[in-house]
């Protein structure tokens, strides 16, 4: 016996793979310009990476003009 | 639509307003960030914790430059952020967004995250420039801040589904209920705990500048998405 099926699909769908896609790199991008104080680099450099804070000094005018807190 | 074409596309709009933002941010914000930074050099010399040096100036000239060609780049990668939480939100709610256009929507939605994402946590806890803010309450001043964002930008998506589930005639309760519901976390969320000593005209200035500024790239990003989603339906 035969089946016909209509499947009706979007002609602008996104696929979900795309938006789970950007849902990390929004995470991971809030992260980075907004909240590290030195915390990726610690991976590699380790208590100095805290001290050096180079993530923070290079986003301190942003983080300032777009409201993040800042020291 | 293939995935990568989709994330590339929404990427490159993202960087691009943020490269804007980061352009408006060298003109409007950062005069104030210089001001604000040169009073924090006053302190230092006051105190004995650095000289009034032709040395001091070449070095602080050169991070300062430094620092200025971050901002750029930290706002493209800003961009990147927000574009990408932009098309997400875009691309799921496009159908139930009012306008007859893809641009119209866009920008209804620009504006809705604008006073989301934007406004309401700007109003609890608004930009402040360099020496306002204790280093030893950053973690938790951040922490507080992402956390509004977070509680409002939920907050309106909980109520949309709310008001779809209601009668046309009475969505406007939804909106009611947002209201309340902001109104009480904003009294709930506890005060930025630091003390303010710098001038409050210098403050004052400088938060108007940071708003007008965010508002801008708000609406740029906003319209570049509208290009850029008017650009696939032409295509289709």
């Amino acid at each position: 016996m035969s089946e016909t099926r209509q499947i009706n699909v979007s002609k602008n769908s996104v696929p979900k793979l795309a938006l789970i896609a950007l849902g990390l790199i929004f995470v991971a991008g809030l992260f980075l310009v907004g909240f590290d104080q030195g915390h990726v680099f610690s991976l590699v450099y380790g208590e100095q990476a805290f001290t050096d804070s180079f993530l923070h000094e290079l986003t301190h005018d942003m983080r300032h003009a777009a409201g993040f807190p800042c020291h | 639509m293939k995935s990568s074409i989709f994330i590339i596309s929404i990427l490159v709009s993202g960087a691009f307003s943020g490269l804007i933002y980061g352009g408006i941010n060298l003109f409007v914000v950062e005069p104030f960030l210089d001001e604000a930074i040169g009073l924090e050099n006053q302190h230092l010399f006051e105190s004995g914790k650095a000289e009034d040096t032709p040395q001091f100036w070449i070095e602080y000239e050169g991070y300062r430059t430094w620092q200025k060609g971050g901002q750029i780049f930290a706002s493209v990668i800003l961009g990147i952020v927000f574009g990408s939480l932009f098309g997400i939100i875009f691309s799921l709610s496009k159908d139930s967004l009012p306008g007859n256009s893809f641009m119209k929507k866009s920008l209804i939605l620009s504006g809705i995250l604008w006073a989301t994402i934007f406004l309401i946590p700007f109003l609890k806890y608004p930009s402040n420039p360099p020496t306002v803010g204790e280093e030893e309450t950053i973690v938790l001043r951040t922490t507080l801040y992402l956390m509004f964002i977070g509680i409002s930008g939920f907050g309106a998506l909980g109520f949309y589904k709310i008001s779809k589930k209601l009668f046309k005639n009475k969505r406007w309760f939804a909106l009611l209920g947002f209201g309340a519901f902001i109104a009480s976390i904003f009294i709930l969320m506890p005060e930025n705990p630091d003390k303010i000593f710098a001038p409050m005209e210098l403050v004052n200035n400088f938060r108007i500048a940071s708003a007008l500024s965010l508002t801008c790239f708000w609406i740029i990003l906003g319209f570049i998405h509208g290009l850029f989603w008017q650009k696939i339906d032409k295509k289709q």
